[in-house]
C-alpha cells in the first residue's frame, strides 16, 4: 500500500526516522527543495566546529566552556519548539496548524544534540568543579563540605543517568508527536489528533519538570555552590522566547524560497510576533524576579552569582542583555508593523537567537573566566553548532509537507484572522 | 473657529450637526454584514467621510472597509503607562528618600531594585486606565440621544438591521446625489433623518 509511512535506514535517524513523503503533499504545502538552505548552515558549521576544535588543543577549559554555550543555545531552540508543540494540541490550537510543522521539524533535534553532548560528558572535570574527586575527599586540602552536602545528587554517574533521561525523554516524545503528525499526511486517521493531545498531556509533564533539572543540570551546576529556584523558568522562558523566534524566522526563509504561498500570512506572524513581544517580557518578569529576591535576601552565598556578573566588565555583559533582551525588543515588538511584517519579523528573530546565545554566554561563562569579554573559541563554537543545528532542521523540513495538511484544522488555519 | 472645532471633534465621535433647515442626514438600511461593508467601501471610495455604521455586532474588517486608520487608544495607553512609570518611581523615591527615610537593614533609602514592583504596578494600572479614559474621550459615548433614534426602522438595528448614516454635514452631500448613490449599491430602503429641536415649542 502506497499510503504509509516508511522508517529511515537506522543511519539516517539522526536526521530524519522517515523516508521522505514529500510526493503526497498538496499545493503550495510542497516543500521548497532549496538545497542552499541547508548545505550553507552545513557548510558554515563545520568550518565553525574546525576551529573550535583547534582551540581544544589551545586552551582545554576554554574549549568546553565554550561548547556548553553553543550546545545550551540549540537545546533551549529545540525545547522551546517541544513546548510549543505540546501546547498546541493539548490546547486544540487553530492559528498555529500552519506553523506546526516547522516546530516538529525542530524538536527531531535531540537524537543530534544528544550526540553532540558527548563531549559535555568528556569535558565534566573541566566544566563542573563538583566532579573533582578531591573536593569530596575530606583528607584533601580541596575538601569542600558544602559539594560534600550535595555530593547524593551531584556525583558523575547520577549526572549522566539524568542526561540519558532528559535527552532520551525529549526524543520519545519528539518521535511520537513527530510520527503521528506525519503519518497524518499520508493517510488521514480521524483518530490521530486525539493521540496527539493524549502523548501531550503526559509529555508536557514530563517536559516541564525535566526541562528545570536539565538547566539545574547543565547549566547550574557550572557554579554549584549557588541555587536558585527560579533558574529553571528562567531557562524555560528562555527556550520559549527563542524558538518563536526560530519558527517566524523559518517560515519566512521558506516563503522566500516560495513555498507556504498565501498559508503563513501576516496574520500568523502577527501572532507569533506577539508572542515573541510577550514571553521577552516574561523572561525579563522571570529574570528579575530572581535578581530583586536575592538583592533582597542579601545571602553572601546567593549574591555571589550577581557580584561576578557585574563586575570585571561583566556589568557590560549584564548592561547589554537588559538593554537588548528586553528594552529594544520591547519597543520593536511594540509597533504593529514590525509583527505583520514577515521580512521586520525575521530579522529580529536572528536577533533573538543571537541574544539567546549571548543569555547562555551570560550564565556559563562568568564561571570560568572571572575577566569578561567572549573568546574566538567561543564564538566558532557556537556558529558551528548553531550552524549544524539549522542544517539538520531545514534538511528534515524538506523532506515533508511543510505543513500538517491532513490536521483537520488546516482550513481555519490558514483563512485565520486576528 | 470655536465652533468648527467643536463640530470637527464631535464629527470623530460621529457626532454630527444637523443642516439649517435640521436635515441630520440619509439613513440606509443594507440586507446583511457582507452587503454592509461592501457598501461602506463604497461610500468612503465615492468621498464621503462623515457616515457611520451599525449593526448588532462587530463585523471584522468593518474598520478598513470604512477607511479607519489605527485607533488612537494605544497611544493613550502607551502615555499612561509612561505615566504610571514616572508615578512610580517618583513615589518610591519621594517617600523612600526624601519624606521618611528609614534604616532597614542598612538598605538604601532609595534603590531601583525594590522599586521596579511598585514602577510596574503603577504603569499596568495607568495603561488600563488611560486606555478606558481615552476609548471614552474619543468614540463619544454614553450618548442618550441619538437623531438616529427618530428613525423607527433603525430600532431593528439592535437585532437584525444593518445601517449606514450618511451626515448632512458631509462636503459631498446631496440629497439626490446621496440617495442614488445609496440604492445604487443595494440599500433596501434610504430615509432622510430630521434632528429638530421640539423643545423649543
Amino acid at each position: 500500500m502506497a499510503n504509509t509511512l516508511k522508517s529511515s535506514f537506522v543511519t539516517g535517524w539522526l536526521l530524519d526516522p522517515f523516508q521522505p513523503t514529500e510526493q503526497h503533499a498538496r499545493g503550495p504545502f510542497r516543500p521548497v527543495l532549496n538545497k542552499l538552505l541547508w548545505i550553507v548552515p552545513l557548510m558554515v558549521g563545520i568550518a565553525g566546529l574546525a576551529v573550535a576544535l583547534v582551540g581544544l588543543s589551545v586552551d582545554r577549559e576554554q574549549f568546553f566552556f565554550s561548547y556548553l554555550v553553543g550546545w545550551t543555545t540549540c537545546l533551549t531552540i529545540a525545547l522551546g519548539a517541544l513546548f510549543f508543540v505540546l501546547i498546541q494540541h493539548l490546547t486544540k490550537a487553530r492559528w498555529s496548524v500552519v506553523v506546526r510543522r516547522i516546530a516538529e521539524s525542530l524538536t527531531w533535534s535531540f537524537p543530534l544534540l544528544a550526540l553532540l553532548s558527548l563531549p559535555i560528558f568528556f569535558g565534566m572535570h573541566d566544566l563542573y568543579h563538583w566532579a573533582h574527586h578531591d573536593v569530596m575527599d575530606p583528607s584533601s586540602p580541596h575538601f569542600d563540605p558544602v559539594l560534600k552536602g550535595k555530593e547524593s545528587y551531584l556525583n558523575v554517574p547520577f549526572f549522566i543517568v539524568r542526561a540519558v533521561i532528559y535527552l532520551g525523554g525529549w526524543t520519545l516524545l519528539s518521535f511520537l508527536l513527530y510520527r503521528t503528525s506525519l503519518r497524518q499526511d499520508v493517510d488521514a486517521d480521524p483518530s490521530i489528533p486525539a493521540r496527539q493531545r493524549k502523548i501531550s498531556a503526559i509529555g508536557l509533564a514530563f517536559t516541564a519538570v525535566s526541562t528545570a533539572f536539565a538547566s539545574y543540570d547543565f547549566v547550574m551546576s557550572t557554579d554549584p555552590h549557588w541555587f536558585s529556584t527560579i533558574f529553571g523558568v528562567y531557562f524555560f522562558a528562555a527556550s520559549f522566547w527563542t524558538a518563536h523566534a526560530v519558527i517566524a524566522l523559518a517560515a519566512v526563509l521558506l516563503q522566500k524560497s516560495n513555498g507556504l504561498n498565501g498559508v503563513v500570512t501576516e496574520e500568523h506572524y502577527h501572532d507569533l510576533g506577539k508572542l515573541m513581544f510577550g514571553f521577552t517580557v516574561f523572561w525579563t518578569y522571570i529574570a528579575f524576579s530572581q535578581y530583586m529576591l536575592i538583592w533582597y535576601g542579601n545571602l553572601p552565598e546567593e549574591t555571589l552569582w550577581y557580584r561576578e556578573r557585574l563586575e570585571h566588565g561583566w556589568q557590560t555583559h549584564s548592561a547589554i542583555l537588559l538593554l537588548f533582551h528586553f528594552v529594544v525588543p520591547f519597543w520593536v515588538l511594540l509597533a504593529r508593523t514590525v509583527k505583520r511584517n514577515g521580512t521586520l519579523l525575521a530579522g529580529v528573530a536572528i536577533w533573538f537567537v543571537l541574544m539567546d546565545w549571548f543569555d547562555m554566554h551570560w550564565l556559563i561563562m562568568p564561571t570560568h573566566s572571572p575577566e569578561a569579554g567572549i573568546s574566538w573559541i567561543t564564538l566558532a563554537a557556537g556558529i558551528g553548532l548553531l550552524g549544524i543545528f539549522f542544517s539538520a532542521f531545514m534538511y528534515r523540513l524538506n523532506r515533508h509537507s511543510l505543513v500538517p495538511q491532513n490536521d483537520p484544522n488546516i482550513a481555519k488555519s490558514i483563512v485565520f484572522a486576528t | 473657529m470655536l465652533n468648527d472645532l467643536r463640530e470637527y471633534i464631535g464629527a470623530s465621535m460621529s457626532i454630527y450637526s444637523p443642516r439649517e433647515d435640521g436635515l441630520y442626514g440619509m439613513l440606509a438600511e443594507f440586507r446583511n454584514p457582507g452587503e454592509l461593508v461592501h457598501a461602506a467601501e463604497a461610500v468612503h471610495k465615492a468621498g464621503y467621510r462623515r457616515f457611520d455604521t451599525h449593526s448588532p455586532f462587530p463585523i471584522h474588517g468593518m474598520d478598513k472597509a470604512m477607511g479607519l486608520g489605527n485607533s488612537l487608544v494605544g497611544a493613550w495607553s502607551l502615555g499612561g503607562g509612561l505615566t504610571g512609570l514616572a508615578a512610580g518611581y517618583l513615589l518610591q523615591w519621594w517617600t523612600g528618600a526624601v519624606d521618611y527615610p528609614m534604616d532597614i537593614s542598612g538598605k538604601p533609602a532609595f534603590a531601583v531594585e525594590p522599586s521596579v514592583p511598585v514602577m510596574f504596578e503603577l504603569t499596568i494600572l495607568f495603561a488600563a486606565l488611560g486606555a478606558v479614559i481615552g476609548m471614552f474621550a474619543m468614540n463619544g459615548l454614553p450618548r442618550p440621544y441619538n437623531p438616529l433614534f427618530n428613525s423607527e426602522r433603525f430600532a431593528s438595528v439592535t437585532d437584525d438591521g444593518f445601517f449606514l448614516h450618511v451626515a448632512a454635514s458631509d462636503k459631498n452631500f446631496d440629497v439626490a446625489s446621496t440617495d442614488e448613490l445609496l440604492r445604487k449599491i443595494g440599500a433596501l430602503s434610504v430615509e432622510k433623518l430630521y434632528d429638530l429641536d421640539d423643545t423649543a415649542e
